[in-house]
């Protein structure tokens, strides 16, 4: 177990810059979850933590140490790759051992070792196997016992599940997280998606464009948001952004118009609105929007097509303006209707400037 | 009626695509049997000339099939025990294993770092490198024995070897292998604590496996029918390889007889021919891999 820091961490391949100005906190013991689209540094930051990248400028700790320049395999930690990186002429208890024989331990040590961790992952029977002979979620454990055998401080897991399938990778999850509560170690994981991140986090790190967009437990991402990026990547459904113009702000209020190309407007609750702001970003997630029954205040909708789960349905539409929007509506049947109307439910309602930026009234 | 017609006609134009198909077939086979009596008749008339009748010389009795079993054997015994062949056999497999030994062991390590790292003037050498496949190696032959007559090692196993050790197409034959080994595994094992030189020798060297024993049948292939170099370089009788002694027996003034010189010959083909009946599989791999003969 250890905490790790990171401290205004920075890195450029060439004149391209990846990954700026980073600062996390991890705490020992914490499962956190680096998340974000394909190419935003996440991995990059994963390779710089364990040591196979070099720090552009910035410096990471592990327990206190920096460790700027320290070789990869005296950093006290263990990386799991996406493609598992298992040696296939190897063995899979030579692949668990192999750690152990560079790091000198008599083969006696390292049998013991290597059958402690089988079990922890129920790998005995496949101790003399080779890799090509295993199936992807075994395969998956066998990259995990590798690790586990050299007892890091840190857990890296390099987008472990995404060469599995939908239900192995649910599966893997939680035998994931049944690991994490025996193991206790710090545990960081890196993935595109935000359902993995969810589900497995005791913190996320949102991130996009090499920049951290917010760092927190997952429902606290998802009920607030600190930008529209994070607000539209956690969640599936996505978050609903409606443009908006304001009316009207008063030290308590603001009054919102023209939402979505409609001629509807809406007064909502917000203590130090910013006068300049003439243009803002509604938020909302489908749960907080309902087909209406035609009241007034409601915005016209084209529905576009239905998705009956069973346990939920999400209707589709268009807006005035031509947004897209999903609306979560729990056991009803879709009646086919191509039009019709939708209500917001104003506690759900998320402000954005028109650079992105989390509105929040004072005190909020 | 006319669907009748029709299918009669249907009959017709399939009987004709199966007769087609057939002459296609038979085609290929006759070719395919052409081609290899061509290739295999020489070898066969070396052994039908080496196991024959004494006194009864094909030459003048002119047949397809070998007569005496204990004839044959007796020259192979006469050759080997009577002149230097064995001696030199011994010479010509020390000098093919060391070659092998040292090309796959300078190329291969030469190979991990092109193949896998970056280093600074990676590019330039390697397309020296590649640069200097394009120079026959008439060219090159003079001033290396030049330089193999200054370090004194005429006649000399080291004469004979270390000039074969860098070799540019083996080098680019692994280097083009290794290439295809995935970083992840390698940085694996980097976070296992392996060194440099344990990660060539526990993963780069075993994962390049196929790669090398096609290597090394190639280099077996092209050393063991390596007749120039050794001459110029080894012209001392004691340390004559095969292909010099054949070269003796074939000599205007060996006063040989025609049945002695294709025993000489049989005997010098037989260990590639033996390699060749165990590797097939892996020389045609090979050739097809390196798009060259080596």
């Amino acid at each position: 177990m250890a905490d790790l820091e990171i401290k205004s961490v920075s890195k450029s391949f060439g004149s391209v810059e990846v990954l700026k100005d980073i600062n996390l906190k991890i705490n020992s013991g914490e499962f956190v979850v680096f998340v974000g689209p394909s190419g935003c540094g996440k991995s990059t930051l994963l390779r710089m933590i364990t040591g196979l990248e070099a720090e552009t400028s910035g410096d990471i700790l592990i327990d206190g140490k920096r460790v700027n320049g320290v070789d990869p395999a005296r950093r006290g930690t263990a990386m799991v790759f996406q493609s598992y990186a298992l040696y296939p002429h190897m063995t899979v208890a030579e692949n668990m051992g192999f750690g152990l024989k560079m790091a000198g331990e008599t083969k006696a040590a390292i049998r013991d070792k290597v059958e402690q961790a089988a079990a922890t992952l129920r790998l005995e029977k496949l101790l003399e196997r080779r890799p090509g002979q295993l199936s992807g979620g075994q395969k998956q454990r066998v990259a995990i016992g590798r690790a586990i055998v050299r007892n890091p401080k840190v857990f890296l897991f390099d987008e472990p599940l995404s060469n599995l399938d939908a239900e192995l990778r649910v599966q893997m999850r939680a035998e994931l997280i049944e690991l994490h509560r025996r193991l206790g170690t710090t545990m960081i994981f890196v993935t595109h998606d935000q359902v993995e991140a969810m589900t497995l986090a005791d913190r996320i790190v949102v991130m996009n464009a090499g920049v951290v967009q917010q760092y927190g437990r997952p429902l606290d991402l998802y009920d607030d948001p600190d930008n529209r990026f994070v607000g539209g990547f956690i969640g599936s459904p996505k978050m609903n952004f409606l443009e908006a113009s304001v009316a009207e702000a008063t030290p308590d209020h603001v009054v919102l118009d023209k939402i979505a190309g409609s001629d509807r407007s809406l007064r909502l609750p917000f203590s130090g609105f910013d006068r300049s702001i003439k243009q803002v970003a509604i938020g909302i997630r489908p749960e907080h929007v309902s087909l209406g029954a035609g009241a007034a205040d409601e915005i016209p909708l084209a529905v576009s097509f239905a998705e009956e789960l069973g346990d939920v349905t999400y209707v589709h539409g268009k807006l005035p303006a031509g947004s897209p929007v999903t609306i979560r509506s729990d056991k009803t049947r879709y009646g086919g209707k191509e039009s019709g109307n939708m209500a917001l439910d104003p506690s759900g309602i998320r402000l954005f400037d028109p650079d992105g930026r989390r509105l929040r009234g004072n005190g909020s | 009626m006319s669907a009748s017609a029709a299918s009669s006609t249907n009959a017709t134009t399939g009987s004709a695509m199966i007769a087609d198909l057939w002459t296609w077939r038979i085609l290929k086979w006759v070719v395919a049997i052409c081609v290899a009596i061509v290739a295999v008749f020489p070898i066969w008339w070396m052994i039908n000339v080496v196991f024959a009748d004494p006194g009864v010389p094909v030459s003048i009795n002119p047949r397809l099939y070998p007569t005496s079993l204990h004839s044959g054997l007796s020259k192979i015994y006469t050759i080997l025990a009577e002149t230097e062949y064995l001696r030199a056999y011994f010479i010509t497999i020390a000098y093919a294993l060391l070659t092998i030994l040292g090309v796959l062991f300078i190329g291969s390590m030469a190979a991990f770092e092109f193949a896998l790292f970056e280093f600074p003037g990676k590019r330039v050498l390697f397309g020296m490198v590649m640069l200097s496949l394009m120079v026959p190696t008439v060219v090159t032959i003079i001033p290396t024995y030049l330089l193999v007559a200054e370090l004194g090692w005429l006649n000399s196993m080291q004469g004979l070897v270390v000039p074969g050790l860098a070799s540019a197409f083996g080098l680019f034959m692994l280097v083009q292998f290794m290439r295809s080994l995935p970083m992840e595994m390698i940085e694996a094992a980097r976070l296992d604590g392996a060194s440099h030189f344990k990660i060539y020798w526990y993963i780069a060297l075993p994962l390049s496996k196929n790669a090398m024993v096609t290597l090394a049948i190639l280099t077996f292939m092209r050393t063991w029918g390596n007749f120039a170099w050794p001459l110029i370089v080894a012209p001392k009788p004691e340390v004559y390889t095969v292909g010099q002694v054949v070269g003796l027996f074939n000599a205007p003034y060996s006063h040989q007889t025609v049945d002695v010189v294709m025993t000489a010959n049989l005997l010098a083909v037989v260990p590639p021919l033996i390699f060749f009946l165990i590797f097939q599989r892996k020389i045609v791999e090979g050739i097809a891999m390196s798009g060259t003969k080596g």
